[in-house]
């Protein structure tokens, strides 16, 4: 689709080609894995199911998340918004 | 479209300290989201703070920050906007620094309704010491200094606001980071004395001790207790005990100003302020 986003270089990627009703749209994630501290809230806020936990042994906590399927996302913001620690982007 | 954080925010100070989950930083991030939609820039920003865990959020904001004691963050802000009325001074201030070492200073900034913006991250708790009982703990809940239950009844933030003369008065909890946002930025709009309370989770001192020690658990415990406004006016005191009004308790921009108008209930402390310093300086020429 449109031309590629840039976003911070230390943030890892996920894009997908999404319908948001009947609107085409692209999506792209980016999550910043060393800011991350497992909390979980963005697995519980996505109404999406977009992210999951996944085992971490280099966290204390031992959590990170992953993002499942970037397609599902229908940039409703809530994960971005409700991280309290700056990982998430959503363009 | 994902929001620049980064450019409000001292990176090298980031991940912050806050626990995993806290909820300050959602309140955080609502707030620097409100800083944008206002257009500031940031050189014109004074961002205060007393101490807690709430308080540590000036650390990371790259703008004019003040890290100051426990309880006295408005009264250095009150100093800052008579200095330099041009400056946006925001306060940043945690339970018990607003409303029990700071509860004096609290109220004496309400009733001067000066052009200072205070968001109060309500968590219910002094997270930073240890989880001891504050003025916003509600009855029957444990803190470290009441363990077998808390019997003081609690404040409620924004009435107590009110009632000493904020002219902006709302609450939103960190469910729903839109509706803070929203209320910030309108408090950073409106002249006068502005206080937002953003109920937030501290699930590592409060939950810990009131079996929501994880921050989804927390924070679906604040979901459950969230009333609006409207409803929440026909309930008694006491099913409010633990309830957590959202929405704006009061928004009344100043219309006079000027020191001619001194009298008027509602009036900007700034402004009044400036003219008797122009008057003294007057004065002082004869
Ligand atoms: C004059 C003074 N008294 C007591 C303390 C100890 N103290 C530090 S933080 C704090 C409580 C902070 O609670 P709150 O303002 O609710 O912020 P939170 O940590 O919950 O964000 C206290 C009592 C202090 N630093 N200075
Ligand atoms: S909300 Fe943020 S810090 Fe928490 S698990 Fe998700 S990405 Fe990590
Ligand atoms: S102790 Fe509580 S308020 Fe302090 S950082 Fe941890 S969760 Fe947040």
């Amino acid at each position: 689709m449109s031309e590629k986003i840039n976003i911070p270089e230390h943030y890892g990627r996920w894009e997908a080609d999404i319908t948001i009703g009947k609107k085409e749209d692209h999506v792209t994630i980016g999550y910043w894995r060393d800011g991350c501290k497992g909390c979980g809230i963005c697995v519980d806020v996505c109404p999406k199911k977009v992210w999951e936990i996944i085992e971490a042994k280099d966290k204390w906590n031992g959590q990170v998340v992953q993002v499942t399927d970037a397609a599902k996302c229908i940039k409703c913001m809530l994960c971005e918004i409700h991280c309290p620690d700056f990982c998430i982007k959503i363009y | 479209m994902a929001f620049e954080y980064e450019k409000y925010l001292r990176m090298d100070k980031i991940p912050h300290l806050w626990c995993p989950g806290c909820g300050i930083g959602v309140v955080l991030k609502a707030m620097l989201r409100s800083v944008e939609n206002m257009g500031w820039d940031k050189n014109d920003i004074a961002f205060v703070s007393g101490i807690g865990c709430t308080s540590r959020a000036p650390g990371y904001i790259d703008c004019n920050t003040l890290h100051t004691t426990h309880g006295r963050a408005l009264s250095f802000a009150t100093g800052i906007k008579l200095a330099q009325p041009a400056k946006h001074v925001v306060v940043f201030s945690g339970d018990g620094d607003a409303t029990a070492i700071g509860g004096n200073h609290f109220i004496h900034a309400c009733r001067r309704n000066i052009d200072i913006t205070l968001v109060v991250v309500n968590n219910n708790t002094y997270g930073m010491t240890g989880g001891q009982h504050s003025p916003t703990t509600p009855i029957g809940y444990k803190a470290s200094t009441t363990i077998y239950g808390n019997i003081d009844p609690t404040f409620d933030i924004c009435l107590l606001a009110k009632a000493a003369g904020a002219s902006y008065v709302a609450r939103a909890t960190v469910n729903k980071g839109k509706m803070l946002e929203k209320y910030i930025t309108k408090g950073f709009e409106h002249k006068g004395f502005s206080v937002i309370v953003a109920t937030a989770n501290c699930h590592t001192q409060f939950g810990r001790k009131n079996k929501m020690s994880d921050p989804i658990s927390a924070r679906k415990w604040i979901e459950s207790r969230e009333i609006p406004i409207d409803k929440a006016r026909n309930m008694k005191a006491l099913e409010l005990n633990d309830k957590i009004i959202t929405g704006e308790f009061i928004s009344e921009e100043p219309e006079q100003t000027y020191w001619e108008n001194y009298n008027h209930p509602i009036h900007e402390y700034t402004e009044a302020y400036q003219r008797i310093r122009e008057k003294a300086q007057a004065q002082d020429k004869h």
